[in-house]
């Protein structure tokens, strides 16, 4: 089994609140990351492609257009305040959970069955994996 | 409950490569590759990592020799280490060196050598071409 697995990287603001709720009572759930006026990370996104190696080209996905796809999609997020300028996290949670569901669900509709999983970073020391069971045979 | 026990090493190595496909006319070439296609190549510092399955062995507490493992490294980058992949190493003659076929490439050395070990088996080869990208090749469970 081939695999590919890209890095890319954006940096954005968010606010983690829930509407109905008082500020009090938001800082009860999500801590510091209520604060009012937002807060930004670097984010590391980890996207795999899985697939045979093409004999003509030698590559499982050509690199050119998944940085093109990948940047576009991220393109979208960096250096803006997710739930202010972006209408899905208006709507969702701008949590690395939802941000990796955002990246899965505008990649596979260029990369279909080859996209294996993406992997979204806040900081180095936590990420979160979205990937279809099916997918993700073990070990990713 | 059964456990897999797995472990890993590392070792760096330079190369040059260029994408090319003989078959294709230039424009192609480019049209695919980008940069890449480059006439005179370009080169990458890349980072290996080779991982062995196995038990671990009661008297040794050892899946494999980390020593042994260091020489059949060293001596299968021999062939990589500073070259020009296309031109130097006789396996790309008709293989374009992409991350994807070095990988591949790799695993089928590693993985005869390691045949001969009674204790473990190749699991993965790992292959960075930059910190930002990196290829697996590893044996799937049927």
């Amino acid at each position: 089994m081939v695999t590919l697995t890209r890095a890319y990287r954006f940096s954005a603001a968010h606010r983690l609140y829930i509407k109905n709720l008082s500020d009090e009572e938001n800082e009860r759930i999500f801590n510091s990351c209520s604060n009012v006026h937002g807060h930004g990370h670097d984010y590391s996104v980890q996207i795999k492609v899985s697939g045979e190696i093409d004999p003509e080209t030698g590559m499982v996905v050509n690199l050119e257009e998944l940085d093109s796809l990948s940047e576009k999609v991220l393109g979208g997020l960096d250096h803006k305040r997710l739930d202010i300028e972006v209408p899905y996290f208006i709507e969702n949670q701008p949590t690395s959970e939802n941000i990796a569901k955002y990246v899965w669900d505008r990649l596979k509709e260029g990369l279909g069955e080859s996209l294996a999983y993406v992997r979204v970073s806040e900081t180095k020391n936590s990420y979160f994996e979205y990937f279809e069971e099916a997918s993700c045979p073990d070990e990713y | 409950m059964a456990f897999k026990k797995l472990l890993t090493k590392t070792m760096e190595f330079s190369a040059s490569h260029r994408y090319w496909n003989p078959g294709w006319s230039e424009e192609k070439n480019k049209e695919v590759f980008g940069k890449s296609a480059g006439p005179y190549g370009h080169g990458h510092n890349y980072t290996l990592e080779v991982t062995v399955e196995g038990e671990v062995d009661k008297e040794t507490g050892m899946i494999i020799n980390l020593y042994d493992l260091k020489e059949i490294m060293k001596e299968v980058l021999n062939d990589f280490d500073h070259k020009n992949l296309n031109e130097d190493n006789p396996r790309f003659k008709e293989l374009i060196p992409t991350t994807e076929n070095i990988a591949r490439v790799m695993w089928d050395i590693f993985d005869e050598k390691l045949s001969k070990s009674l204790s473990c088996r190749l699991h993965r080869v790992r292959l960075y071409e930059t910190a930002d990208l990196y290829v697996d090749y590893r044996r799937v469970e049927q």
